[in-house]
């Protein structure tokens, strides 16, 4: 270990480490340019330089690429290092004078005025030639793509020839390391330049192959999406593995395939927001200022595209008009859902208190057909965004969104007045019907639990039973089973719950006796029965003799499973089962009953 | 080459030494002609074949004619010495050949128009280390120019060629090499001064197998062409010192990289190998022993950045030439990452007559803490433009006025610029400083790569400065701040300085940006950037106040700042001037006082320089 002492304090780094490692360590801040802590250093820009005060030859050098020495004393502060920084800053500032970024740092540093001319329009260049676009594109990726073009002040980062590249993979990484946002891939790149949508802000904003699909994500540790990965497709980057400090990237991990045998299942699989482009009347996917209610969710939300700053997907202005258009596709007899998706009406209410603290002088519009507010202190809930003015709220359809100028005109019917009112509003959103998870009919099928119509599972009893499904052992909870908020689907999931221990906690379960038996000695194993039974509870059973040999193999019924409907008894064709309770003999034995 | 099997002892070398002297002995007389790249662009070639042409014609077998490198005193080319005298003719023609070979060939007359005649005293020199521009030099790097054909190995050899390397193989073990080289006081020739011998021992003491040794033929200084005719004139020196300096190390292979404008180099060098290899003095098994070393050349492709060690590096890798942040240093971590030692030419090629003399000779000469020799480029406003090589400690003084004669047309000198653009100006009043590494750093000078610039009264010392700015400005490759934009400043505000347009504070903001870029740049370009402005600021202050506040350009260079004017009374209208000017600026009758039209004037210098009674003015 070395030992180094940093503006008067002691810190220790290990052999191989620079002098900005031992900084950071120490705690002491110095900024930087030409550094990315995956990128090899290259002490371009001059900005980190520190001063050597003892332990190696004295003078300025660039902490980010300067190796640590046993002994050194290093100022990060002197006189000398904030004179140097300060005209390395005037230079940058000369050269790229409208760049925000050395505009910042050299304000920072308290810099007002130039000695010499700054390069004035289309000279100006953002770009501080800090390298490490190129380097990471040559040592990192690996594709080489782009190079220095020149020498001394002309030199440019460019493609060889300045033409086209045919090795550029469009990963966008040069991009995303410029500190000063200059260079542009598509300036080069033949190829479109490929953003990953991040499915979880409805792809409002990209994402990196290896991410960490939402904040609150279990686990909440990053995976890699293979396809995009520019490892997995090319053998180049590798950047990740070479940044973590827990070595804890694994690129020869694949998926596994886990079996595990239960006793119960609690299906929870959510639910999603209809597409509304089918209304095209409302223009989604048409007007970039008409978004869906989630879309609308995810803008507002800090760990959002935006950082949860509310801006118009048109111009990033924020909107000083928003309408909300409530039912978008529920309550529908035609072309939609009939149901009503119950969560919307005191979620637009939320979403126009949102609004308003975003938008402070912003005007909220809610077209509504009626306010659903049954749950507790929910109807006082939206009284209050009515009655403080956080939105106005109109009683009526809305038949037509088109634009008119910068603006998009939300034409409806406000029924209490009895008129037809447009609204200039900056922004449109749509809540549309809540509809169950895609793919939830085929999960369904596998489990043998029922959907209705629209997918939503069934629940075995809608009064009695409403966690249940007629399968034993699946149980139900959340929006799969119906559209339902938060607080109900906690207290579903926690019945779910208090339902699957039940079956899990004891030794014995207890069941009605109407089960299907099978007479092992007359089934031949044909397994009719097997394909008609709904609830997956008939399987092979493997009759053996001492030695283990098989000497048949017939029906089984499993006794947790079966319901004892008797589709498998009607279907058996040499009468091999019987439902107890409903044997022929006990059949035949009431009827004989009724006619005496 | 006489003999083409490889040499397996050192013994087979000294017997082919001595069989090759008895050769040469039967030679009565050599004629040695320059043929250094400025004699030939003289027509030193055609006269070596016109040498031998009339030579066969006239049936004398008994002369050889041999093409040597550079003589050194280029300003006086095509030059011809005759051997064993010695005698030194200049400026030779093809239609002096016949003289040479009747008169002097013949019956040992001389031919009095070829001789040098000194500028004052009208005194004629037979001999050539009687010419004072020989007199005070002391040739060791230069020991074999002029002498042998540096295409011809036996030449060479003859002349104790690879003698200091079968000396290393066989007596003495690489730790006691280093110490040779240590105990001779060699410093870097190539600018830096480090102690050679420190370098090479850092090199061997680092535990890999791998390693690299390079010769640094970059040779980037405007004006420098020491390292040029070293490799032209006398390549196996350095193939020799290289060869050494891997034994020593424990290299095995080596580069030499020279720049892409030394085209004759490439060629003379490429010879060189290739008849070592084959006489098995260099590459397998090198005179028998168990030692391997093989050579390769690398061209540069016209980048001053790349003569700077890691650039070098970087170049012959196959990357972009641009410097990279040390520690860690080449000895440690170079070529492909192993450890490296690099060496300008001429240090390489004091390094077999360090061995082969002993390194107690070696230190003998010099001063204290410069040892040795040191070969400078002597050109600009002298008498006497050339290589000159003269013992560490030898005056300024001595060099511009003894050795290159004075300035030309009797002007006034005014200063001397050592090191090229990473160097500084040396006014009249320090004259008297010995050329010595250390003394020229405490006057703000650097010796440099051996650059020596003469400048006398009209040169304008602002204009010096900002022609190094432009030549930086060019040359950095721009990878870091200070350097690409520091320098690129500088020379903008020399520029308007230099226009007219220079304001207050200019000097000041150069003064400041100066120390800024020398103490914050990535490599020694940005470093020593600054060091010719820096220096003719502290020399020649006035002269930028003049060009700011005043502006006027009194030495008559910076043509906004010019206007050239006819004093009447020293005009005696010889009318040479009107002839003369280009722009037809000049009135006057014959023999009556002539004038310039100041509209007219494109100031382009021609009636100033023209002028035999010094009438015309610098207003």
């Amino acid at each position: 270990m070395l030992k180094l002492t940093i503006d008067g304090q002691q810190v220790e780094v290990e052999q191989g480490k620079t002098i900005l490692d031992a900084a950071k360590l120490a705690g002491k801040e110095i900024p930087t340019l030409c550094h990315h802590p995956a990128v090899p250093p290259a002490g371009a820009c001059r900005i980190c330089v520190v001063e050597i005060v003892a332990g190696d030859r004295p003078g300025l050098v660039p902490a980010c690429a300067y190796p640590a020495k046993d002994e050194m004393e290093i100022q990060t502060r002197s006189e000398r290092v904030l004179e140097s920084r300060r005209m390395t800053l005037q230079l940058l500032l000369a050269r790229s004078p409208g760049s925000d970024v050395i505009r910042q740092m050299a304000k920072e540093h308290g810099i007002k005025e130039l000695p010499f001319p700054e390069q004035t329009g289309e000279n100006g260049d953002d770009c501080i030639m800090c390298g490490l676009c190129v380097r990471l594109c040559q040592q990192i990726i690996g594709a080489s793509a782009i190079c220095f073009d020149g020498r001394g002040p002309d030199r440019k980062v460019s493609t060889p020839y300045k033409s086209q590249s045919d090795v550029c993979l469009g990963c966008g990484a040069c991009a995303f390391v410029c500190p000063t946002g200059a260079i542009d891939p598509a300036d080069y790149c033949p190829n479109p330049i490929e953003k990953i949508p991040n499915e979880f802000n409805c792809g409002l904003d990209s994402r990196t192959p290896i991410h960490i699909p939402f904040p609150q994500a279990v686990p909440n540790k990053p995976f890699i999406d293979r396809e995009n990965c520019i490892r997995f497709r090319t053998g180049g980057c590798g950047a990740c593995e070479t940044i973590c400090p827990a070595g804890a990237i694994d690129y020869d991990m694949t998926d596994e395939f886990v079996e595990e045998e239960v006793g119960a299942i609690i299906v929870a699989t959510g639910y999603e927001i209809m597409d509304p482009s089918i209304y095209e009347e409302y223009g989604y996917g048409r007007y970039p200022d008409v978004v869906t209610s989630l879309e609308f969710e995810r803008m507002v939300s800090a760990s959002g595209p935006t950082n949860g700053e509310l801006t118009r997907p048109s111009n990033g202005k924020p909107p000083m008009s928003i309408a909300f258009l409530q039912c978008i596709g529920s309550r529908r007899e035609t072309g939609g859902k009939p149901y009503c998706s119950k969560i919307c009406c005191m979620y637009t209410a939320k979403h126009t208190i949102l609004y308003k603290h975003k938008v402070h002088d912003g005007q909220a519009f809610v077209f509504f057909m009626d306010i659903r507010a049954g749950g507790k202190n929910y109807d006082q809930f939206v009284r209050r965004v009515v009655k403080e003015k956080q939105a106005t709220y109109l009683r009526g359809r809305v038949s037509k969104v088109f634009p008119r100028g910068d603006k998009l005109v939300v034409r409806g019917a406000d029924t209490l007045s009895g008129t037809q009112v447009e609204i200039a509003a900056e922004m449109v959103v749509l809540v549309a019907a809540m509809v169950p998870s895609s793919g939830v009919r085929e999960l369904s099928q596998k489990l043998r639990v029922g959907y209705d119509e629209h997918g939503f599972l069934l629940e075995a009893h809608p009064k009695l039973r409403p966690v249940d499904t007629n399968t034993a052992g699946v149980f139900l909870a959340g929006a799969c089973h119906s559209p339902k908020d938060i607080p109900e689907s906690v207290a579903q999931a926690g019945a779910a719950a208090s339902k699957a221990l039940g079956l899990v906690c004891h030794t014995r379960l207890s069941r009605e006796p109407t089960i299907g038996v099978v007479d092992e000695s007359s089934c031949n194993g044909c397994f009719e029965c097997e394909g008609v039974c709904a609830y997956g509870a008939i399987g092979p059973r493997e009759i053996k003799d001492k030695k283990g040999n098989v000497l048949a193999t017939v029906a089984f019924i499993n006794e947790g499973l079966c319901q004892g409907c008797g589709a498998c008894a009607a279907t058996c064709r040499s009468k091999s089962i019987e439902v107890q309770g409903y044997r022929d003999d006990q059949l035949f034995a009431a009827i004989n009953a009724i006619h005496r | 080459m006489a003999v083409t099997t490889q040499l397996k002892t050192s013994k087979d070398l000294q017997e082919l030494r001595l069989r090759l002297v008895k050769q040469r002995e039967a030679k009565r007389i050599g004629i040695s002609v320059c043929s250094g790249t400025g004699c030939r662009a003289h027509g030193s070639m055609e006269l070596v074949e016109e040498f031998h042409r009339q030579l066969d014609a006239k049936g004398l077998t008994d002369v050889e004619v041999r093409a040597t490198g550079c003589h050194g005193f280029c300003e006086r080319g095509p030059l011809v010495v005759i051997f064993p005298q010695k005698i030194f003719y200049h400026g030779v023609k093809i239609k002096d050949v016949d003289n040479v070979i009747e008169k002097t060939i013949r019956k040992d007359e001389l031919v009095e128009s070829l001789l040098f005649k000194d500028p004052v005293s009208k005194a004629k020199f037979r001999l050539e280390h009687e010419v004072p521009f020989y007199a005070k030099q002391q040739r060791i790097v230069f020991r074999n120019n002029g002498k042998i054909d540096p295409a011809e190995i036996d030449d060479y050899i003859a002349a104790d060629g690879y003698a200091a390397l079968a000396k290393a193989l066989s007596k003495l073990s690489p730790e006691e090499v280093i110490q040779q080289v240590q105990q001779s006081g060699l410093r870097g020739r190539g600018g830096g001064g480090f102690p050679t011998g420190k370098k090479w021992e850092i090199c061997r003491s680092q535990d890999t197998e791998e390693k690299y040794i390079i010769c640094n033929g970059d040779e980037g200084d405007p004006g420098a062409f020491m390292d040029r005719s070293i490799m032209e004139g006398d390549p196996h020196s350095v193939l020799e010192g290289m060869t050494i300096g891997a034994y020593a190390i424990g290299a095995a292979q080596g580069y030499i990289y020279v720049r892409g404008e030394y085209p004759l180099a490439v060629t003379n060098l490429s010879i060189a190998i290739e008849q070592s290899k084959s006489l098995g003095l260099l590459g397998d098994n090198i005179l028998g022993s168990d030692f391997s070393f093989d050579v390769e050349i690398v061209r540069g492709a016209g980048a001053f950045v790349c003569g700077e060690e890691t650039g070098l590096i970087a170049s012959i890798q196959g990357d972009i030439g641009s410097p990279r942040q040390r520690p860690p240093y080449p000895a440690q971590s170079g070529l492909w990452g192993k450890p490296t030692n690099i060496n300008n030419v001429e240090t390489w090629a004091n390094v077999p007559v360090i061995i082969d003399r002993g390194s107690d000779w070696f230190a003998a000469i010099g001063t204290e803490r410069s040892k040795g020799t040191k070969v400078f480029s002597l050109v600009g406003k002298v008498q006497n433009t050339g290589l000159v090589e003269v013992p560490m400690g030898t005056t300024m003084r001595e060099i511009v006025y003894e050795i290159g004669g004075g300035t030309q047309k009797k002007r006034k000198f005014k200063a001397v610029q050592t090191g090229g653009p990473s160097g500084g100006c040396i006014p009249e009043s320090l004259l008297d400083l010995p050329v010595d590494f250390d003394k020229l750093q405490e006057a703000g000078a650097m010796m440099g790569s051996g650059g020596l610039i003469v400048m006398d009264e009209r040169t304008c010392m602002v204009d010096v400065a900002k022609y190094f700015l432009a030549f930086l400005v060019d040359e950095s490759c721009g990878k870091c701040t200070a350097c690409r934009e520091g320098v690129a400043q500088m020379h903008n505000i020399l520029v308007r300085i230099c226009q007219g347009d220079g304001r207050d504070g200019d000097v000041e903001l150069l003064e400041k940006l100066g120390a800024y870029v020398k103490e914050t740049s990535l490599c020694q370009l940005g470093g020593t950037a600054p060091n010719p402005v820096l220096s003719t600021i502290r020399y020649f202050r006035d002269e930028y106040e003049t060009h700011i506040h005043g502006k006027k350009c009194r030495a008559g260079v910076c043509k906004a700042l010019v206007s050239f004017a006819i004093d009447a009374e020293a005009c005696n209208g010889c009318g040479l001037c009107k002839r003369n000017c280009p722009s037809e600026a000049v009135t006057g009758e014959k023999k009556q006082p002539h004038s310039i039209i100041a509209e007219s004037c494109v100031q382009c210098g021609v009636c100033y320089e023209d002028c035999p009674f010094n009438a015309v003015i610098v207003e």
